[in-house]
């Protein structure tokens, strides 16, 4: 995995020394993989997999497992709204018709120009707070459509 | 009931308490540090037994008898598993105490683990919360340069090591065997019980596992007694809960108050009643997963009985309020929709059960349903009750019930019949 | 043990029996999908919950342990809904296949649905749609939608192979079974996925599409291929009235044998069955003038008898040369002692068996003969082929071939055989050999044969006939049974020798591995 970061290596390495059983690394160790690179590409399911002493199957079933493990590159801002209940009392739909509407996607796509990608989740815990999304990890709460637009365009 | 204390949430205000210094300076460690150098273990499961600590994450299951379970045998390692994936919707208050009031958990953890012999503790935090956990792993690395973790704590024989383990969007494992799967590193599937973690936990070995708000709880109970703890609330029901409301009322927050209150109460006075022009139809009282109450039903207190007794639950405290305007059948569709992308999809009632309902709700929803789709909901909710492998099941069946049942006509009508 | 009752019944069983075992110990089926005695219990099915008096929920049988005064109901209200439920909830997102299934007949869901279902469709809603053609390796197809995810082929890979192959991929109802892209399901042992399978989501490219469990006749018998012996059923059609099929076997399953194989068979075994078909040889023949015409058994037998006797009398026994193979049964074996040991003094005794091959760290050996221990405990002691010290002039050669007779040895033998007047061939299938000896006896192969084996870790099994004998073939046991008893040179010990078991009646008595055996 040679375009991982000495860092990243760094930090894989020492969390598989905190745990007694080196599979018990693999969350984490996606999360770092993930947070640098933006998805987990298969080689590194591979090189995970080794790394931990796991069969590769082992490592794809966790990853297809979790909503947040990507296997496929995404653009460079995730907009994951809540459409869970509390939001959705809030005015959520709206929130993502607006957002389908400016960028042009529905739930799943990502603009052509690579920045935004538009999904949908479950709720995040921001319910007092409604309508939320994250962006990337993070929080944007009490949108509404000019909010939208002030937050889109300070994400380059 | 007797006094109305605001002990967890009080110093959250505070400026930078989520620093070591801004906490010590508020008597911070100050129960950790009696536990570990001037009490024994056994004292101190003798004091959060006796103050009854009921789970706050949603099964209200006393804590201390659930470290009572841990044998005390000493041929394997002991795990505590701080449940802090908050997947509930509607559930919000850990967020709380964990950003703003790190420091107060970690004291939790410290206390709990020197009491049942625990030299490792993970924070299971769900992976959306990942500023939170930075926050955390912020504060261990502070709480250890003052030697209130790793070895010789307080000066003392004790070591603890605390993790900051993420999890990476899964509601199921916020079940605590699910939870067990996921820190191994699996797939979140729940586990066949018995044997309970316990006995058999993390890594095979034995394992407590409790709620953020049960733990934060501990250092209060050890700093001013199990008495204290059960004049608040109700008896067999002692201290507070941070409860959480959403939906449309004036001041959605979280609201730190003791067991027995009333969810009117806690509506109208507290949160500041329906926002204007809004009026009230219904109340889910626990969390997504706890049966729904009409706008007549409000006046109940908030404890595990009473719910319970009412065909609803606790659960996380979660109050989400729906006003009159929401459509019933928008709302049934939202819940149906969680449950199916939630399910782990290991047993059969749950995984085709609950996605069966889901393609009928949708279709509802579109504008193809009937009556005899209401019919088919109430039969295949009722038939998963009680057969799953986890409690997501019933989790799922009971509320999509309670909608159905208290809101047919209105289902009916949004059909067009 | 633990007094129970179940369904009204007061038994008393084993201490930590399942409450699914216990049941099955005194004749009551508990239905059950994802459980299999060879894994721990895994819980996901819940077709087997039960009613247990004093517990308010149902408790699942396959992993509740019984417990002194348990009283436990089976066939209750509640239990018979739970099962409907189970199935009803199965078949909602199963596609109606059976038309088209191999597994019809043998399948899981079909005889529970019979039993404990029989209810009405209710579902209206659009199934899951999934591939339905995945190949899972070189042997096996998914099809995704038909599975129920019991997971036993999950559980087979990772506890019993240990290689792991298969995971579940996705999560809820868009869950399903997949591999590793590039590593699939690909080692010795992958045919019992499609056996294990309750339903038709695994099948084997071997049997698709080729017939219907309901035509097929299954027999007991063991696998001939290596040394474990292992247990199986041949399962085969008897044929129509008035149509002919192409095929007589159509598949070997694993039967089940805690000594020896528990409830598995390796795929070498599995697979290599076309040989008790293709190439044999269904008559006598006699090799006149350079081509083989067909004869009769009891003529040529006795022929053989005659020369052999011909040469005790001359005392030139020492002349007359035998090969020998250890697919041969205990009984055929220790005839031939008798014969080739005892009353015919000074034979020259070889053994050709088939070469050995690449054995697994399971189940199959390397050595590619079931009998190799028995050839050993009986004391033939043959010599190994072609022998060091070369031939003594040859008078007769009797060659008993193993299936089928491999090249490397023949150039051997033809050079030998040219200098040998007569000649007899043993042999199952057709062979270049035949046009160097003087006579061909069609033999039966192990399939056909009743008798006994002893396997590599000295396990006896008895078998008998699966498969009847083709066209005029004859077991190798008959042959030496008629020729021992026409040579008249040891009566007493060939005037009781009727059946297998007599035989295997009288080694136990001369051997003492075989003591107790023939009962």
């Amino acid at each position: 995995m040679t375009s991982l970061s000495p860092e990243t290596r760094k930090k894989i390495t020492e969390l598989t020394g905190k745990y007694p059983q080196k599979q018990a690394a693999l969350l984490p160790v996606l999360h770092l993989i993930q947070n640098e690179i933006g998805y987990i590409p298969a080689e590194a399911e591979i090189w995970v997999a080794e790394l931990l002493g796991l069969q590769p199957v082992r490592v794809k079933e966790v990853i297809t497992f979790y909503t947040m493990f990507l296997e496929k590159p995404i653009g460079r801002y995730h907009l994951q709204v809540c459409t869970n209940l509390s939001c959705t009392l809030a005015g959520a739909r709206n929130i993502l018709s607006y957002l389908m509407n400016k960028l042009g996607i529905k739930p799943g796509e990502t603009t052509a120009d690579g920045r935004f990608t538009l999904t949908t989740v479950e709720c995040l815990g921001a319910c007092e707070h409604a309508p939320c999304m994250m962006v990337n990890f993070d929080y944007y709460e009490h949108l509404t459509p000019e909010k939208i637009d002030k937050i889109l365009d300070g994400l380059e | 009931m007797a006094k109305k204390e605001k002990y967890l949430t009080g110093l959250f205000g505070l400026e930078n308490l989520h620093e070591i210094e801004v906490y010590l300076q508020n008597g911070g460690y100050e129960a950790a540090k009696k536990a570990v150098k001037s009490m024994k273990p056994e004292e101190i499961l003798k004091e959060v037994k006796a103050a009854n600590l009921r789970g706050r994450g949603g099964a209200g299951f006393p804590a201390g008898v659930k470290w009572g379970f841990v044998p005390p045998t000493a041929d394997k390692p002991k795990y505590l598993c701080v449940n802090a994936d908050e997947g509930e919707p509607g559930t919000f208050k850990d967020k709380y105490i964990m950003s703003h009031n790190p420091h107060l958990l970690l004291e939790g953890i410290i206390i709990t683990s020197y009491c049942v012999g625990i030299h490792q503790a993970f924070i299971y935090i769900r992976g959306e919360y990942e500023m939170i956990a930075r926050r955390l792993e912020k504060a261990i690395d502070e709480a250890k340069t003052k030697g209130f973790l790793g070895k010789n704590i307080f000066g003392s024989q004790f070591a603890l090591e605390v993790v900051v383990h993420r999890g990476a969007g899964a509601y199921i494992c916020g079940e605590e065997t699910a939870l067990l799967e996921s820190l191994e590193g699996k797939r979140g599937h729940p586990r066949l019980k018995p044997p309970f973690p316990a006995s058999v936990g993390l890594f095979q070995c034995p394992t407590v596992i409790n709620n953020v708000e049960t733990i934060a709880n501990v250092p209060f109970i050890i700093a001013r007694g199990a008495e204290w703890f059960t004049q608040m609330g109700l008896p067999q029901d002692g201290g507070t809960r941070i409860f959480g409301v959403s939906g449309p009322v004036k001041k959605p927050g979280i609201y730190e108050l003791p067991l027995g209150t009333s969810l009117r109460e806690l509506i109208f006075n507290h949160a500041g009643g329906m926002l204007e022009g809004k009026e009230l139809k219904a109340v889910i009282p626990g969390g997504m997963s706890a049966p729904i109450l009409t706008a007549d039903e409000i006046d109940i207190s908030l404890d595990f009985e009473s719910l319970k007794n009412a065909g609803s639950m606790l659960g996380s405290g979660a109050v989400i309020v729906i006003d009159k305007e929401t459509s019933m059948l928008d709302v049934l569709q939202v819940v149906t929709k969680f449950y199916a992308h939630e399910s782990c999809g290991q047993c059969t009632p749950c995984r085709v059960g609950v996605s069966w309902i889901n393609k009928i709700v949708q279709r509802m929803a579109a504008g193809q349903g009937s009556p005899e789709d209401l019919e088919t909901i109430s039969r295949l909710a009722s038939a998963i009750m009680g057969k799953t492998l986890c409690p997501l099941g019933d989790a799922a069946a009971m509320p999509i019930l309670g909608i159905v049942e208290k809101f047919k006509d209105e289902l009916l009508a949004q059909m067009g019949h | 043990m633990v007094k129970i009752t179940i369904d009204g019944q007061q038994v008393e069983v084993k201490e930590g029996l399942t409450i699914l075992k216990a049941a099955e110990s005194i004749g009551i089926e508990i239905p059950h999908l994802c459980f299999h005695p060879a894994f721990p219990p895994e819980g996901s099915c819940r077709l087997c919950l039960v009613e247990i008096e004093g517990r308010p929920k149902l408790e699942l049988a396959c992993s509740t342990i019984v417990q002194e005064g348990m009283n436990i109901y089976t066939q209750s209200e509640r239990v018979r809904e739970a099962r409907q439920v189970v199935l009803e909830l199965l078949l909602a997102e199963h596609p109606p296949d059976c038309p088209i299934c191999d597994k019809a007949g043998d399948c899981h869901l079909q005889d529970y649905y019979e039993e404990h279902g029989l209810f009405d469709s209710h579902f209206w809603e659009n199934k899951e749609r999934r591939a339905k053609k995945v190949p899972l390796g070189k042997n096996l197809i998914l099809d995704r939608e038909r599975c129920i995810l019991c997971t036993r082929c999950v559980r087979f890979l990772k506890e019993i192979t240990r290689t792991g192959e298969l995971g579940v991929f996705q999560r809820g109802i868009h869950s399903e079974i997949d591999y590793f892209p590039g590593q699939p399901v690909n080692n010795n042992y992958s045919g019992n996925l499609a056996e294990l399978c309750p339903v038709g989501a695994i099948t084997d490219k071997d049997f698709r599409f080729q017939t219907r469990s309901w035509f097929l006749v299954s027999k007991p018998t063991i696998c001939p291929h290596c040394s474990r012996a292992c247990s199986i059923y041949i399962d085969f059609h008897p044929g129509f009235p008035r149509i002919e099929l192409d095929k007589y076997v159509y598949r070997l399953r694993a039967r089940e044998n805690p000594e020896i194989n528990d409830y598995w068979i390796c795929d070498f075994g599995r697979y290599n069955y076309s040989y008790l078909e293709k190439n044999r040889v269904v008559s006598v023949l006699v090799n006149r003038d350079g081509q083989l015409q067909e004869d009769e058994w009891d003529k040529q037998i006795e022929l053989l008898g005659k020369k052999l006797k011909e040469l005790y009398l001359k005392k030139r026994t020492n002349r007359i040369g035998v090969i020998l193979h250890s697919a041969l049964t205990n009984e055929e074996l220790y005839l031939a002692k008798k014969i080739f040991r005892e009353d015919l003094p000074e034979v020259n005794l070889y053994l050709i068996d088939p070469p050995e091959g690449k054995g697994d760290n399971w189940l199959l050996t390397s050595s590619r003969t079931p009998n190799l221990k028995g050839m050993e405990l009986i004391g033939l002691n043959p010599q190994k082929f072609p022998p060091e010290n070369g031939f003594n002039e040859l008078e007769m050669m009797i060659i008993f071939a193993y299936h089928p007779l491999g090249d490397g040895h023949y150039a051997q033998l033809k050079s030998v055989l040219e200098e040998v007047p007569f000649s007899v061939l043993f042999t199952a299938h057709q062979t270049t050999l035949m046009n160097q000896v003087t006579v061909v006896l069609p033999a039966l192969l192990l399939a056909e044969k009743e008798g006994s084996v002893i396997n590599v870790e000295g396990k006896l099994q008895q078998f008998k006939a699966a498969l009847h004998p083709p066209g005029n073939a004859h077991s190798e046991g008959e042959a030496l049974l008629a020729i021992g008893r026409n040579l008249g040179i040891n009566f007493s010990f060939y005037r009781n020798m009727r059946s297998t078991a007599d035989i295997l009646g009288k080694l136990s008595q001369d051997i003492s591995f075989f003591e107790g055996q023939s009962d």
